[in-house]
């Protein structure tokens, strides 16, 4: 899968954990925090999504990284971070 | 399928020919799994790799975790000032990280089936804050501490958390202990009699039960303290 149809996917993932489906999924919308769009089971269920997405690529999605609820360098600071991460874990595991 | 730590011996052993009497299917996990006769994976709780290995294979396999019971834990009664700095991590990286890393990579394999159950173990040494098992009992009050923050990051999952904190049970873990000693702290209970490892693969089972989906974030004492 190339980056930019992963980072399609992702984003789609937000979108489909929200209950107002006309948000626009940003690169810089934040996922953590206090003006974060995901509460923090929409958060683990996203982890639970890209985990699987992750698999049918045929590489294993780690969400718990040294960072991961660092407001500033985390992979959930916003969706294009998340986004982000997971194609450059999806790259370095290829 | 029920995850239990420490099934090779003392209250992990006596737990898991428990559920497999009630016909659970169980899953052990020891640092030594040889011999064991059900399903088992060698492991030490306290390295997250190896924590994360096993629940890789568990995932990979397809297995539907159903519950943890995080048995696995260390004893080592001393005086805090006479107790070598490298025991005092062991204990602390068994009983305390070891717990909090089966629920890091375990939970995630229920969270998935929004149903489930963790049970814990911390000890009456807590709540009595018992003399010469303070480093034993600073890493089970830890695990109390995690029981009931994880409980409400769970809640949402439909998983449950509790912790079971028994008083002295006749297993290994006792070794070294005189039985005046043992009476000490039997005494203390509200119950004061020294209860059997049959009595918290009971409880064990209550907290398997849907009838107990109320519960969560608790900590339960046999025996009563």
């Amino acid at each position: 899968m190339n980056p930019d149809r992963a980072k399609t996917e992702i984003f789609a993932a937000i979108l489909a954990l929200l209950e107002n489906e006309s948000t626009v999924i940003t690169e810089d919308l934040p996922l953590i925090g206090s003006d974060s769009v995901l509460d923090s089971m929409k958060l683990v269920e996203l982890c639970l999504a890209l985990e699987d997405k992750a698999a049918d690529l045929g590489f294993e999605f780690d969400w718990t990284s040294d960072a991961a609820m660092s407001k500033s360098r985390s992979m959930f600071r916003t969706a294009g971070a998340l986004a982000a991460e997971f194609v450059s874990q999806m790259e370095s595991k290829k | 399928m029920i995850i239990i730590t420490g099934a090779s011996k003392g209250l992990g052993r006596a737990i898991c020919e428990r559920l497999l009497e009630k016909d659970f299917a169980v899953f052990g996990i020891a640092r030594n799994v040889e011999g064991l006769p059900f399903p088992s994976m060698a492991c030490d709780v306290s390295s997250y790799e190896q924590v994360k290995a096993v629940s890789q294979k568990l995932k990979k396999d397809g297995v539907k975790i159903t519950a943890l019971i995080n048995a696995a834990g260390i004893a080592s009664m001393n005086l805090a000032v006479t107790t070598p700095p490298n025991v005092a991590v062991n204990i602390i990286q068994v009983n305390l990280l070891g717990t909090i890393y089966c629920c890091q990579n375990f939970a995630p394999l229920m969270l998935r089936n929004k149903m489930g159950s963790i049970v814990n173990f911390s000890t009456i040494a807590v709540a009595l804050g018992l003399k010469g098992e303070s480093i034993y009992a600073a890493s089970k009050a830890g695990v109390e501490g995690f029981t009931r923050s994880f409980a409400r990051e769970m809640a949402d999952f439909n998983v449950k958390v509790n912790c079971i904190a028994p008083g002295p049970i006749d297993t290994n873990l006792l070794k070294g202990i005189t039985s005046t000693q043992i009476q000490s702290i039997v005494s203390q209970q509200i119950i004061p009699k020294q209860f059997t490892p049959s009595a918290v693969s009971d409880l064990v089972e209550v907290l398997l039960d849907e009838r107990s989906s109320s519960l969560s974030g608790q900590v339960l004492h046999i025996g009563g303290a």
